[in-house]
């Protein structure tokens, strides 16, 4: 197949640099009219034209049963596959033989947020979140065990769950 | 030229001598570094990065200037090494694709993409028709912005500050629709070996075809600033000139190497996901200098532009990924009610998908030229070696080449032409 190129053209004719600056400051200013792009962050979250997605891959939450247990099965598919390998997991199983974890826990500064635990979770217990500033003071913190991990509490990812079909 | 000097080594022991110097213990006799360097002819070696705003990222120069005029330039680089290709060998061929996002950090759904095809030519998987136009979506997108970024900051380097904000201003809008998609804006991992991460979500194409209709007209804009104006024209035509002949020796690709008149382009000279029944020129340039890699970037986004309206309207309903459950992993609903889907599922997450004894080499067009990945598999669920061929590597291996003779000025521009990433270069 012949391929089709287009010959880019030079300009036969150049402006001096006044006159092209003057003319760039014309639409410099008419640019100021024009409707703001930019957002006033932290006072303003979000804007008419943008808020976070519904599928951002933020901090990790795991979700809990009515009990206010971990949903966590301990099955280790999430530390098998973290390309990042920044989840701890040690099962335990309780005298009815339910395996559950004893340690769960997330190195968030390992983490690459990609997501994969959550697509690989057959429990749907550990999530992404729709959720980004999550600044410390000192480093252990950002190492999040079991029970930070169930009292997060803003809303999680929509990728990979059943409610959004599109997105599994 | 002297000869080579000898120098005399000896050691600084604790211990004073009768008058309070130190008491020095000769330890041998060494030959100097050769001739003492000449400097009567006042060049000068001057470094360059690796913290440079103008080196677009942690590339060190070491330039040799003979007053203005530079005599030689030795790019320096490895600053950003950060080991992907030994780190890719200990992971699943889906593991991988978080690391492709950080090589070219400019385009990482194009680089995504290319990773999964070429895992796919190795398993020999054919992706479904909906997914190849995401793809080609994704590629696209990922050369608007990686063209954009180029354009921003190559004005910032000649001068002109305000095509760097509308450009990024764009650029935006561009990264919106990637978190919208994939729900991030740079760490993207859109691809899976045989489909795609998820589905575009709701009001996704809608917004796409907003963004095809709005951007030519920015880049109208910045065209009305900077292709007829003066300073423009004066600083970049006639600089960094390579001869076609020359820019295929070097192995140059990408906008580098049609800037320069050679009508190579990987979309359609070995078409990848449908781009041979895709309408699209491919802009070629006839001086080879900087000015003219300038207008076949700025030709190379309106013709994006028109490859994703095209991708647009031919969007098919469908199956977005293989139906194959060794391969790719079955929806969560069905994982967590059907025993079968639930074996697949584990068996794929501990096990990997294993591709077949081979090697194989696939190349796509990314924004900055022939991006190509090749594995070498032993019959396992990881590969035994993998590596990227980045093509702002090669396309820096030019830069000494291009800059001599030229004004220190002038490499500026010239290394700003190039269009390299350090992500992909030092890997």
């Amino acid at each position: 197949m012949a391929i089709r190129v287009v010959v880019v053209k030079r300009p036969e004719r150049e402006i001096s640099y006044l006159r092209a600056a003057l003319k760039g400051m014309a639409m410099t200013f008419r640019h100021l009219l024009q409707k703001k792009f930019t957002m006033q962050y932290p006072e303003q979250r979000s804007t008419d034209d943008w808020s976070l997605s519904p599928r951002w891959r933020g901090t990790h939450r795991m979700l809990t049963d009515e009990q206010g247990r971990a949903k966590c099965v301990a099955c280790g598919l999430c530390p098998q596959i973290c390309p990042a390998n920044c989840i701890k997991l040690v099962p335990g199983e309780d005298e009815v033989g339910h395996r559950y974890p004893l340690i769960y826990e997330i190195d968030e500064f390992r983490c690459v947020f990609c997501g994969y635990c959550q697509e690989v979770c057959p429990e749907e217990a550990i999530h992404v979140g729709v959720h980004y500033e999550n600044a410390e003071y000192e480093r252990e913190r950002f190492v999040y065990d079991l029970e930070r991990l169930c009292a997060q509490t803003h809303p999680v990812s929509t990728l990979w769950d059943p409610s959004d079909p599109k997105g599994e | 030229m002297a000869d080579k000097r000898t120098v005399a080594l000896d050691l600084a022991t604790p211990g004073m001598d009768a008058e309070g110097r130190p008491i020095r213990v000769p330890i041998g006799v060494a030959e100097g570094p050769g001739p003492e360097p000449d400097f009567s002819s006042e060049r000068l070696l001057l470094n360059v990065g690796p913290q440079h705003p103008a080196t677009h990222g942690v590339l060190r120069l070491v330039v040799e200037l003979d007053g203005e005029v530079v005599t030689r330039v030795v790019p320096h680089i490895g600053y950003l090494h950060s080991g992907f290709e030994k780190l890719g060998e200990y992971r699943h061929y889906n593991q991988i694709i978080p690391l492709t996002d950080r090589t070219d950090y400019l385009a990482p759904m194009a680089n995504n993409v290319a990773l999964a095809m070429a895992a796919e030519q190795l398993m020999g998987i054919e992706v479904t028709e909906r997914c190849q136009v995401l793809r080609v979506i994704a590629c696209e997108l990922s050369r608007i912005i990686s063209h954009l970024v180029w354009l921003g900051t190559t004005a910032v380097d000649i001068g002109a500050f305000t095509p760097f904000l509308w450009t990024f201003q764009e650029r935006e809008k561009v990264y919106d629709l990637q978190e919208a998609w994939t729900g991030a804006r740079l760490t993207t991992s859109v691809a899976r070996v045989g489909g795609m991460m998820a589905d575009l979500p709701d009001g996704f194409e809608p917004k796409l075809r907003e963004f095809c209709q709005a951007f030519p007209g920015v880049l109208d804009e910045v065209d009305r600033l900077l292709t007829r104006n003066g300073i423009w024209i004066a600083r970049l035509q006639g600089i960094g000139i390579m001869t076609g002949e020359e820019a295929i020796n070097y192995g140059l690709s990408g906008p580098m190497l049609r800037a320069s008149g050679v009508p190579y382009d990987v979309r359609k000279d070995r078409p990848y996901l449908d781009y041979e029944t895709y309408d699209f020129e491919v802009p070629i340039g006839e001086h080879g200098d900087v000015y003219d890699r300038y207008l076949v970037r700025m030709e190379e986004m309106r013709q994006s532009v028109r490859i994703l309206e095209q991708a647009l309207d031919r969007l098919p309903d469908g199956a977005l990924n293989v139906d194959d459950p060794r391969v790719i992993l079955p929806p969560k609903s069905t994982a967590m009610s059907d025993m079968e889907a639930m074996i697949f599922h584990f068996k794929q997450v501990m096990e990997g998908v294993p591709a077949p004894v081979g090697e194989v080499y696939t190349a796509i067009e990314n924004g900055k030229g022939e991006l190509g990945y090749y594995f070498v598999s032993d019959g396992t669920a990881k590969p035994v070696r993998w590596r990227i061929r980045p093509p702002s590597f090669l396309n820096i291996a030019a830069l000494p080449k291009m800059a001599e003779g030229h004004l220190f000025a002038d490499l500026i521009a010239i290394n700003a032409s190039v269009d390299i990433v350090m992500g992909e270069i030092d890997r």
